[in-house]
């Protein structure tokens, strides 16, 4: 498991799409940190580099980040199907579930990395606003941008942090979804698309309100607006991550190669 | 002895096409097993089935006795290449892939991967990335990585394919080394020329079924030697312990030898015997006549049985006591 584990690492770092990610999420901030039409278009005046993250955060998870980690969970799986790896690998005393465990055990981090190299990108692009107490919010705590009076250095970098750690916690499932995806279809174009597929119909279903508290795509804007405590959405998320990859290794126990 | 290597009535259906169809075979240790036929055939998927690379609908494998897909452990013992040409990690150098595969299968012996690689004339190259190596290296690569931690079982899936004549030989000397040290070999190949020097068996496939299984072995060792006197050479041969059986075909007689080795008894033999010897070869099994005349046999009954179920399609779908009813109307 060490040598699967090893071997994932250094793949998943040299993949097309990892590097690609690091680099759309080191450029992303600096838009809109400097974008001339923030103001105009949104009313948004920055007093703050602790606001850079939030403004990164709140237009990116959107979309962006989902796009992002499915793609790089894709291409973890498909990267085997391209180059004809797979079935050499599964021939070594590999078990095929331990072969999967090992890219889903990576993927279980790729995300918080993903989340890290963003903050940090953030609050570089963030320094000529400064990291003073400032009166107002970071727009990831109480008050959004607007805030609720004097924020601290050490509270806004609190309320910052939390916030890109329950959003890396969110896409962990997509990463596991994307993993089913590539599994069922074994293409990692295939597995991306049809992992974003999903989470449209998943955002659709919010016109059933009984449903809105158990869907995943809710939970992306979590970090911001909760629909309860952080015990329950760990748990929600955990369930759908668990629920994806459980199914992934089933169905792969049992496909032909 | 028991096999190495088995499968019994082994079938694999994809929906309603069946691309094997109950195959049973047996590669015993220290042989060498060919699979041929035309593309399509199915030796992909058979090799793919006796691997546990893929399940099978119907049929039983047996990897040194136990089933791979509940044994998956049994698979330190194999070595194989399935894909033509041989994948790799482009990124990662020959030998660094070597490493790789080195440390997947539990860890190798030092130096098994510099001496693979000096067995497959690949030093200068190994430290290149594999993106930049030809098809030839890709393919001796592969061989290399089977090889890696001493298997007992080899699969391989065209290991030779696209290759120039230098890296055939090299890769077909590895396997009868590999043979030789007592292990079972198991390759589909186009190369029959090849296979036919050091197989010790051929399997020939056709739509998924194995039509014919040849021993080479038995046809290996035989001479053929043009003398002027067949009767005194008949006479003397038969007297040679070393000889199995004789055969008179022409002014030639054909002698099987108990090993080849004791080709060079066959002229002094004959010579003192008062027999001028006017020719002598080996005289080679001809595979590829064989391959083709069994092949087109089985294509040729494949269309009678078609056209035999399509005129019984026809009689029954006939009206009982039909005189013309048939006939369209005016």
């Amino acid at each position: 498991m060490i040598a699967l584990l090893r071997m994932e690492v250094g793949k998943v770092a040299r993949l097309a799409s990892t590097r690609a990610a690091l680099a759309v999420l080191a450029i992303f901030p600096l838009l809109w940190a400097y974008a001339p039409g923030v103001f105009d278009v949104y009313g948004l005046f920055l007093v703050s580099g602790f606001q850079v993250p939030a403004l990164s955060l709140l237009s990116s998870m959107e979309f962006l980040m989902p796009l992002l980690i499915a793609i790089v969970a894709a291409e973890l799986v498909g990267v085997e199907v391209r180059t004809g790896t797979l079935p050499t690998i599964l021939l070594r005393p590999v078990t095929r579930s331990s072969w999967l465990l090992a890219k889903m055990m990576v993927l279980l981090v790729v995300p918080f990395l993903g989340m890290a190299w963003f903050l940090a990108a953030s609050l570089l692009t963030g320094i000529p606003y400064g990291f003073e107490g400032f009166v107002g919010g970071t727009g990831l705590g109480a008050g959004g941008l607007a805030g609720a009076g004097l924020l601290t250095p050490s509270a806004a970098l609190a309320e910052v942090v939390r916030a890109y750690l329950l959003a890396a916690l969110a896409l962990v499932p997509i990463a596991m979804l994307s993993v089913l995806a590539t599994v069922v279809t074994m293409n990692a174009a295939s597995g991306a698309l049809a992992t974003l597929s999903v989470l449209i119909v998943m955002n659709l279903l919010v016109i059933f309100p009984g449903l809105e508290p158990y869907l995943l795509t809710r939970h992306l804007s979590a970090y911001a607006d909760p629909v309860a405590g952080v015990g329950w959405m760990v748990a929600l998320l955990a369930l759908y991550a668990a629920l994806f990859a459980t199914v992934a290794m089933v169905l792969f126990e049992r496909k032909d190669f | 002895m028991d096999s190495a290597l088995s499968s019994r009535a082994l079938t694999k259906r994809y929906g309603r096409r069946t691309v094997v169809r109950d195959v049973t075979l047996q590669v015993h240790p220290g042989q060498v097993y060919a699979l041929v036929g035309p593309n399509g055939a199915g030796k992909t998927t058979l090799i793919r089935l006796l691997s546990g690379l893929a399940f099978p609908s119907e049929g039983t494998v047996r990897l040194l006795g136990v089933d791979p897909q509940v044994h998956p452990e049994v698979r330190r013992s194999l070595g194989a290449v399935v894909e033509a040409p041989a994948a790799f990690y482009p990124w990662l150098t020959g030998r660094g892939n070597l490493r790789l595969h080195a440390r997947l299968a539990g860890g190798v012996a030092d130096g098994r991967i510099d001496a693979l690689l000096a067995e497959m004339e690949l030093t200068r190259d190994a430290d290149r990335r594999v993106a930049v190596y030809s098809l030839g290296m890709r393919q001796r690569l592969g061989v290399a990585a089977a090889l890696l931690a001493r298997p007992r079982v080899l699969l391989l899936d065209e290991p030779a394919s696209g290759m120039d004549p230098l890296s055939l030989h090299i890769v077909h000397r590895a396997l009868q080394d590999a043979a030789r040290s007592g292990a079972a070999v198991l390759l589909s190949t186009h190369h029959l020329d090849e296979v036919v020097r050091y197989g010790d068996a051929v399997g020939i496939m056709e739509e998924g079924a194995l039509i014919d299984q040849v021993d080479l072995a038995v046809r290996r060792g035989r001479y053929r030697v043009v003398v002027d006197d067949v009767a005194g050479a008949m006479a003397a041969l038969e007297a040679a312990s070393w000889t199995t059986s004789l055969t008179q075909r022409g002014g030639a007689v054909l002698v099987q030898l108990r090993e080849s080795g004791d080709a060079a008894r066959i002229a002094p033999t004959l010579v003192e015997a008062g027999v001028a010897v006017q020719a002598l070869s080996e005289d080679v099994f001809d595979l590829r006549g064989y391959y083709r005349d069994r092949l087109q046999a089985e294509r040729d009954r494949r269309r009678e049985v078609a056209q035999e179920r399509v005129a019984a399609r026809a009689a029954e779908a006939a009206p009982v006591g039909d005189d013309g009813a048939g006939e369209e109307a005016p």
